[in-house]
């Protein structure tokens, strides 16, 4: 099992004192993959990813990363895996290169070429002082410390936060040439437009447990498209039973259809005469949306 | 008010509100040092025959005055204290003064706070104003509280207040000293290190002209020799408050000028480019690198510690003659008039034994402070075993107050064995026993910081104890039970006896305790921040 995953955690618990930050979370990051993983302020993701670095002690659960649990074996592990914090600290007194080289010899050493490279590309200042750097570029000093070494995990909590467009476009070529080069990734983030470009499969979390897992494509399956179509013939209410929310105006239907059910529905409506149609596609924003929603209920029932 | 003042009245309320309460440790301390002056000399030193002594030891010790400046007047309590605390509530003052200007300043623009303020209504000044506004306040707070409370606890009122006033003008002097480098320094760290480094360097000046015997006119070249001059019990002379005051405008009026001409977040001296290489790789070279510039700073500090010991031992026979409580304390354990010096050197080193643990206390509280910041954790995330951080900085925790017990040590021997008569090697030797205990008072911090940080204060406890107890314990007649609670209580007196070195062993096994308490915890917790 570990052969193929990354990542494999089991119902983890963590509570701090009386707050259960962790309720049964089930994550599984394959191989050579980049893992979305999605979910709203305060939902665990930063304590999910301290406790796979073995930073925070499990409460309760199996988890294993890169085959080793993360408490017992922290030192072995991190040899192999990088790491970005969402909030970068920097030593207000160290300079943005001196801290690159403190966090890249501490894992174990750097690629020089990859190093300057790097920084090139991401057009850090590696002599200015931690407290000069603004919060992007604080970013981009972690980002290059993480990057700079070749190593087959990265665990990236929310690494784009205050970088520029231009910025967030260098990263993503980046962890895609970490992609061909092997290596895994978790990309923790609360936006969905970076995690839509990289990942492979995406894992939504919320109040400290999964509540959405599985690729981009199965998570637009869940989704619903709108239909808007002009008819010749108006349809009784019992011959629509593939769409919902359905509002005949005239010739004029407004209604939306499950992204699995589309082909059925088109099927449907042909008998009536299709004279315009529009099909607006499944966004996962729709669907990310009522997950983060308070109303809606966390626990969705699953295919 | 004019436009460029605007909004300063409410800025300048909620910077007492929220900031206020910064400058109460300073004022408490300020107080604690003038009030305990007059509570203590009768006491310590009762006859004018004790008191013509300690004149004399200090007459003949530059280095005493060097910090301490002249010491007008010993016969009366209130003269004592114009001794002790002039210079050293000045001190206080001025610093908390200097924190309290660049943090609401050049600090704030740092941070990223000021760029809130100043882009609501409020005029270019406001800020500024509003954070020497509040030094101002503080000074005036620190002076008064420190007068009355010392009139209060038996010094003559017009002395006491005017000493108060001394520190109130030198914190009103060095608010407008920072108010000025605050905009010479681009980042709050260089305008502080502007700041302390002027007041450092005329505080060594009037020390310096004072032991030397300079010229009077060279008293009115150093606004610090100005609040000497007042005299406090020893002529009362309030005129040298003019001067303070005029100062502390014509640098204010130079401040604002500065600050109405230069852009936001910039300054005068504009930072050059550090390093773009590191050579900092080891979680060991880390924890140097990261206290690099309080190592150094303590190394002095314990180099002067060490000469103003040395020179005050070579005087111990002034100081202990008569039955003064000074000679119960720094003699405590003498059963003979032959055992005297021995008795005083442990004692003395012992003392520099509890100033070193200071800075090691302070190595394993910046551990703390690395973790809340979230500095510790990218750390960690690399291939470093915790033990082995938490063994670098442990190792320099117990490492630096060796070192300086021994730089203090050597100075002491250096400069007073021949008048203790006791041979060079042993007086060494006594600082080299005395470091056992050091560890001991260190590893408690160890203890709290690795296993239980929230209660990051109780890292003082190790150091806290042990000097109460050298201190009070002798003069209160504590039972032994109780005085062996210091570690340094165990510390064999090398010159008279040769098999007290169990009570080593004792002590080296509750750090050993400590120690396993600190490194057990700091592996099984979680991190914070």
């Amino acid at each position: 099992m570990s052969a193929e995953l990354a990542i494999s955690v089991q119902g983890l618990e963590k509570a701090f004192g009386r707050f259960q930050a962790l309720n049964g979370l089930n994550l599984q990051v394959q191989r050579g993959q980049v893992h979305g993983f999605l979910g709203p302020n305060g939902a665990g993701k930063s304590t999910t990813i301290r406790v796979l670095l073995g930073l925070l002690k499990a409460d309760g659960g199996d988890l294993h990363v890169l085959g080793k649990d993360p408490w017992r074996e922290a030192v072995p592990l991190h040899r192999r895996l990088a790491y970005v914090p969402g909030d970068v600290a920097l030593w207000p007194g160290m300079t943005g290169g001196e801290a690159i080289d403190l966090l890249g010899s501490l894992r174990g050493g750097l690629d020089e070429g990859r190093r300057a490279e790097l920084i090139q590309r991401f057009e850090l200042d590696p002599a200015k002082r931690g407290r000069q750097y603004s919060k992007g570029n604080r970013q981009k000093v972690a980002i290059v410390a993480a990057l700079a070494s070749d190593v087959e995990l990265l665990i990236l909590d929310e690494p784009t936060s205050g970088l520029d467009p231009l910025m967030e476009n260098v990263f993503q070529e980046v962890i895609g040439e970490a992609k061909q080069r092997g290596a895994t990734v978790l990309l923790s983030s609360h936006i969905l437009a970076e995690v839509e470009t990289l990942a492979d499969r995406v894992s939504i979390i919320r109040d400290g447990r999964i509540v959405e897992e599985g690729t981009l494509a199965e998570l637009r399956g869940h989704t619903t498209a709108a239909v808007h179509a002009t008819l010749e013939r108006n349809p009784q209410p019992g011959q629509l039973t593939a769409f919902g929310d359905v509002h005949l105006d005239g010739g004029k239907l407004t209604a939306v259809v499950e992204s699995a059910r589309v082909g059925e529905a088109m099927a449907a409506l042909t008998p009536f005469g299709i004279t315009s149609l529009t099909v607006e596609p499944p966004s996962l924003e729709s669907l990310f949306l009522r997950l983060y929603d308070d109303d809606t209920p966390s626990t969705r029932a699953r295919p | 008010m004019s436009n460029a003042l605007t909004g300063t009245g409410p800025l300048l309320r909620a910077t007492l509100r929220f900031d206020g309460r910064s400058f109460v440790p300073w004022i408490l301390i300020a107080t604690a040092l003038s009030a305990s002056s007059v509570l203590v000399y009768p006491w310590v030193f009762p006859t004018q025959q004790d008191r013509l002594g300690l004149a004399l030891a200090i007459g003949s010790n530059p280095a005493l005055g060097l910090i301490f400046g002249p010491a007008y007047d010993l016969s009366t309590d209130d003269g004592f204290n114009a001794w002790r605390s002039l210079a050293l509530g000045g001190f206080l003052a001025a610093l908390g003064s200097i924190f309290t200007v660049t943090r609401s300043s050049r600090g704030q623009e740092d941070s990223g706070q000021a760029e809130l303020l100043a882009s609501g209504v409020l005029g270019r000044s406001s800020r500024l104003l509003a954070g020497v506004g509040l030094a101002l306040i503080g000074s005036v707070a620190l002076g008064g509280v420190a007068g009355v409370v010392t009139s209060w606890c038996g010094g003559g009122w017009n002395a006491s207040l005017l000493l108060g006033a001394t520190f109130a003008a030198t914190g009103w002097m060095f608010a407008a000293v920072a108010a000025v480098t605050a905009q010479l320094g681009s980042d709050a760290r260089t305008a502080n290190s502007l700041a302390v480094g002027t007041f450092g360097a005329l505080f060594l000046l009037r020390g310096f002209l004072y032991s030397v015997e300079a010229p009077d006119w060279t008293s009115w070249i150093n606004p610090l020799s100005w609040m000497t001059e007042t005299r406090p019990a020893s002529g009362n002379h309030w005129w040298p408050l003019v001067p303070a005051m005029a100062l502390t405008l014509v640098l204010l009026g130079i401040a604002f000028l500065l600050q109405s001409r230069r852009d936001f977040g910039q300054g005068a001296i504009v930072p050059g480019p550090g390093p773009a290489r590191g050579r900092v790789g080891t979680p060991w070279s880390l924890a140097v690198r990261l206290n690099r510039a309080p190592l150094l700073t303590w190394a002095v500090a314990f180099m002067m510690i060490g000469v103003v010991f040395g020179f005050f031992s070579r005087s111990f026979k002034d100081i202990l003659s008569g039955d003064s409580a000074a000679a119960s304390v720094l003699a405590s354990g003498a059963a003979t008039p032959d055992g005297l010096a021995p008795a005083f050197l442990v004692t003395i080193l012992s003392l520099v034994g509890i100033l070193a643990a200071i800075p090691g206390v302070q190595i394993l509280q910046k551990v703390r402070i690395e973790e809340l910041a979230g500095r510790l954790e990218p750390v960690l995330a690399a291939a470093v075993p915790r033990s082995r951080y938490f063994t670098a900085n442990v190792m320099l925790a117990l490492a630096t107050p060796t070192i300086y017990l021994l730089l203090a040590g050597a100075a002491i021997t250096a400069l007073a064995s021949g008048d203790l008569g006791i041979d060079a090697g042993k007086v060494l030797l006594q600082a080299v026993v005395t470091v056992p205990a050091v560890w001991t008072a260190t590893a408690v911090s160890v203890a709290v910081v690795g296993a239980r940080p929230q209660v990051v204060i109780a890292s003082w406890a190790g150091v806290f104890i042990s000097f109460v107890l050298t201190l009070l314990g002798p003069t209160f007649r504590l039972w032994d039970w109780v005085l062996a609670i210091s570690p340094f209580w165990h510390v064999p007196n090398v010159s008279v006896d040769d098999g007290g070195w169990s009570g080593l062993a004792g002590i080296s096994a509750v750090t050993a305790v400590f120690l396993l308490i600190g490194f057990t915890g700091f592996r099984r917790r979680d991190l914070d921040g």
